[in-house]
């Protein structure tokens, strides 16, 4: 047989093309997802403190940013021909983009070893989605290290139930609000202690971000909470 | 290649691309004629289908299913997609569904057309 046979003997076009064309496998080796990540040891940290309500009311942590140096320069291109869910367009972001669905987060990847991972809910499941992300690099052959994990944000959420007047709070609370609605419909708070900072709405909606660790959060409600009591609007 | 303008090759793995390369393989096996004239007809085959697929195809089609895997590098899009199911768009027999296990979309951008895309589909196991 000659090599007419094969339609890729002719093919000059680009790699992508190429790998894009491949047939479909039914396991591609590159799936962290449901991956023992044997290479680095767990050190099991468990993150579920006391929580302090009032009320009975929690904030609900709804997105976790963190950060991981891999520690080895990472050719992108490479990555993002192999890995499974991976965008990358150097035209508009110099980072390859890559998700995966448990813990669903999504990661930015740069040629320098750094990596951002956001959208994870836990502190446990952002280390834990990191290190997915770190196999998944070292599965393509990379010597991806899993140095200075750090958690940069944490957000959270709560609803207490009550309409609030955000004038009132702005004016008593002057020196940490910031209330114009006609350019954003939320107060922002910016509390100095925990540094944290809270956008409250008219309708008791009340998001919490800026924090390090979720106490601070937590904090920050219970001190808000007593606030909001005050101002709370009668209907 | 031909006429300055290069096509994508990617129509040749199509059933209808690996016909004519089984053909042109089979007519230089017996020597009837000669491997670059082989080439030329692989050339005129991408050219000709891009514009085909351009031009005279106004059927539409919409895919629904589960998105396993997705890719962007180099302006393709590759997705893997579970379970689709093709709608072609008809009347009577012309509107018929079509299922798959498993299909593969690669989309490329479209040569004239910068902010266009243009895509060739390949699926495994079309039932």
């Amino acid at each position: 047989m000659s090599g007419l046979a094969l339609p890729t003997a002719y093919s000059s076009s680009s790699s992508a093309i190429n790998k894009a064309s491949e047939p479909l496998k039914d396991d591609e080796r590159l799936d962290g997802e449901g991956e023992v990540l044997s290479r680095v040891p767990n050190k099991a940290i468990s993150s579920v403190p006391e929580i302090t309500s009032v009320q009975g009311l929690v904030p609900t942590l709804q997105n976790i940013v963190a950060t991981v140096n891999l520690e080895c320069r990472l050719d992108l291109k490479t990555i993002a021909l192999h890995a499974r869910n991976a965008e990358y367009n150097p035209k508009r972001f110099a980072a390859v983009v890559m998700r995966i669905r448990d813990p669903k987060t999504t990661a930015l990847i740069f040629a320098s070893g750094k990596m951002v991972v956001t959208g994870a809910k836990s502190e446990d499941d952002s280390r834990l989605a990191s290190r997915k992300y770190a196999r998944i690099i070292q599965k393509l052959g990379f010597d991806a290290k899993f140095a200075e994990f750090k958690i940069q944000n944490i957000v959270g959420s709560c609803d207490v139930k009550f309409p609030i007047r955000l004038e009132g709070l702005a004016f008593s609370h002057g020196a940490f609000s910031s209330y114009e609605p006609e350019l954003f419909p939320g107060l922002i708070y910016r509390m100095m202690k925990p540094k944290v900072v809270l956008l409250i709405f008219v309708s008791g909606k009340i998001v919490l971000t800026g924090a390090k660790v979720r106490e601070e959060i937590y904090m920050a409600f219970n001190q808000i909470y007593s606030v909001l009591v005050e101002f709370r609007k009668e209907a | 290649m031909s006429g300055g303008q290069s096509y994508y090759e990617f129509y040749r793995g199509s059933s209808i691309g690996t016909a004519l390369t089984d053909a042109l393989d089979e007519l230089i096996t017996q020597g009837d004629i000669p491997p670059q004239l082989a080439m030329r007809v692989l050339q005129q085959f991408d050219k000709s289908l891009t514009e085909c697929l351009q031009k005279g195809v106004k059927n539409k089609t919409t895919v629904k299913g589960h998105l396993a895997t997705y890719r962007l590098c180099d302006d393709v899009w590759t997705f893997v997609i579970k379970d689709p199911q093709f709608k072609m768009e008809g009347v009577g027999a012309g509107a018929e569904t079509v299922t798959a296990p498993k299909i593969k979309i690669v989309a490329c951008k479209s040569g004239d057309a910068p902010e266009g895309k243009k895509s060739g589909a390949k699926s495994n196991d079309f039932s």
